[in-house]
């Protein structure tokens, strides 16, 4: 009961903290948009652990989904005068359709092969965006309508949060369900699930399904707030950054990798110039090998991520003690 | 309840089973041996869906399901262990045990489902370890947690794939109590052993594959003293330099 009382706190406490944060942070339109970049990536990030580090389905198309998702809105509003709000709409189903035969096509593939072909599939639709250029506008970037009119930066900063808190909810409840018990022995053991009666099929469709949807449904909503989006977007290297976010963090738990999303938006952009001793140092690109370094210390040091082993601390350990005391307890009584 | 009708399968130019054909009833307690590559862990991907024959049909509780996917073919009451434990390491021993309760019964009876999952991790005599990891077991108690998990399936028809290779001789004790009980509940067995002496003390009917084929088929008694089955692979064991004391004794 205890241990429940700490655990509700830490989550008001974070989730009070963070919706106060703009008014601590004066409303300034930089911090704020850095910390709407950090939510939207540690959307992608909590969704792309829990494909790959839940089920085991190392896909590299997480940032092509996001894409996708953005520029179906984008396009459905400049050529057929849609709002956002049906534009998102549109996307979601989109990256269903997609999800659904992505996830149908890879069912056989494992490891690297599911991650080449993820690869491959990334660059078949930014090279689709890129050479589209007449409708996609090309390396210039897609203009998409604000997601309202006259959103403000503080708007834009509740927007992402609250998805950012949705999507945490929905995946940590998920994780906690059949669903999520299922994904798990599906990436222990696939074969093994199978014998027990689990249909691996319709369970690895359907995640990919999901985090798709959030991928492209987070990639809309984004793009509306930033109001351009570029094929940059499916680029391998933002790919990449979404897999050292997620490792940071902790790959197997959604949430660890959301804050680890977080904490690397807010490091690169804090590394870019700052203020030591009064020696003003600036990184610039430089930055990039310093998360590098990050990310392989937490790699040699700390391999279950940052965040997750206090995660582990706060909300899962507290079972097992008590666990192990009612065994302690057991055996003191049959000694006694 | 099980019927293999002349099954085959081939793997390229290799061929695994030729025409394998018995019939189990309900209830029984049948041993299946054969040397190295007989075919036996071949044949029971083929009954459990693992593996399509090349030719032949499986039938359980009066439906072909040869074809059927594997989950399936568990969700009708045939379940299976694998040779090699397959626990799912990274998952808690109580949430190993969940994954069948919750394919057939869904998440609405999780309380009872977990109640048990405590019982049969109870008479398992492995319930202390229910909020362990998996991967924190010894072999033996791995293979106990295997055993577990396929109860949970509540099976009419269990396939044990080498239950005792490499268990401790007390845990081997809680396997046989575990085959013995749930057996005399009416459910039946095929346990594929190497282990002789297991075999023909578990066992009121013993099968065996050689080369993909039965070659022979009945009690122990009689089966023991089937010259093919000396011939291939009793007799085999029996020349071999490093053949056990144990297996000797089983057939002299």
């Amino acid at each position: 009961m205890k241990g429940r009382a700490v655990q509700l706190a830490v989550i008001m406490f974070i989730v009070l903290f963070l919706g106060l944060l703009p008014f601590a942070l004066g409303g300034q339109p930089y911090y704020l948009e850095v910390m709407t970049s950090a939510f939207f990536y540690a959307v992608l990030t909590s969704s792309w652990s829990f494909l790959a580090g839940l089920a085991g389905q190392f896909s590299f198309g997480h940032m092509a989904f996001a894409g996708l998702g953005a520029y179906t809105s984008g396009l459905l509003c400049r050529y057929l005068g849609v709002s956002p709000l049906y534009g998102i709409l549109a996307a979601i189903v989109v990256t269903t359709l997609f999800g659904f035969g992505v996830g149908i096509l890879c069912l056989r593939l494992r490891g690297a092969y599911l991650a080449l072909f993820t690869i491959a599939l990334s660059e078949i639709l930014r090279i689709i965006v890129l050479t589209e250029h007449q409708f996609t506008e090309g390396n210039r970037g897609l203009l998409l309508p604000p997601l309202y009119s006259g959103i403000t930066h503080v708007g834009q900063y509740y927007v992402t949060l609250v998805l950012l808190l949705v999507i945490l909810g929905l995946l940590w409840w998920l994780a906690r369900s059949r669903f999520g018990i299922f994904l798990r022995a599906i990436r222990e053991d696939e074969e093994a699930a199978a014998a027990l009666g689990v249909n691996t099929v319709r369970y690895k469709v359907s995640v990919f399904v999901l985090t798709s949807v959030i991928a492209g449904l987070a990639g809309a909503i984004f793009y509306h707030l930033v109001g351009i989006v570029t094929p940059e977007i499916m680029q391998l290297l933002q790919m990449s950054l979404i897999i050292a976010f997620a490792v940071i963090g902790g790959l197997e738990s959604p949430i660890a990798a959301a804050f680890g999303a977080i904490l690397c938006r807010i490091l690169l952009e804090t590394l870019r110039g700052f203020t030591i001793f009064g020696v003003h140092i600036e990184l610039g690109v430089w930055r990039y090998a310093v998360f590098g370094l990050l990310l392989v210390l937490t790699l040699r040091f700390a391999q279950n991520g940052l965040f997750y082993p206090i995660i582990d601390y706060l909300f899962m350990r507290p079972a097992r003690r008590e666990a192990v005391a009612k065994r302690k307890q057991e055996v003191e009584d049959v000694r006694g | 309840m099980l019927e293999v009708r002349d099954v085959h399968k081939h793997f390229g130019g290799l061929q695994a089973l030729a025409g394998v054909s018995f019939t189990l009833q309900e209830g029984e307690l049948v041993g299946l041996i054969g040397p190295n590559g007989a075919g036996k862990t071949t044949l029971t991907n083929v009954i459990t869906g693992l593996l399509k024959p090349t030719k032949g049909q499986v039938w359980f509780g009066g439906e072909r399901i040869d074809g059927l996917a594997p989950y399936e073919i568990a969700m009708r009451g045939l379940g299976r262990t694998f040779q090699v434990t397959r626990a799912f390491r990274r998952m808690r021993v109580l949430e190993n045990m969940l994954v069948p309760a919750l394919a057939i019964h869904g998440r609405g009876h999780i309380k009872s489902l977990r109640r048990k999952a405590l019982e049969v991790l109870e008479f398992l005599t492995i319930d202390h370890l229910a909020k362990e990891f998996a991967r924190s077991l010894s072999g033996g108690q791995q293979k106990l947690l295997e055993l577990g998990r396929l109860l949970m399936l509540d099976p009419k028809l269990l396939i044990l794939d080498e239950p005792f290779a490499g268990v401790h001789p007390k845990l081997r004790e809680a396997i046989y109590r575990f085959i013995f009980q749930v057996n005399e509940e009416g459910k039946a067995f095929i346990v594929i052993s190497h282990d002789m002496d297991s075999i023909f003390t578990l066992s009121r009917r013993i099968i065996v594959l050689n080369c993909g084929q039965v070659i022979a088929d009945g009690d122990p008694l009689s089966v023991k003293e089937d010259p093919l089955v000396i011939e291939a692979y009793l007799g085999e064991e029996k020349n071999e330099p490093g053949s056990t004391r144990a297996e000797e004794a089983s057939f002299a």
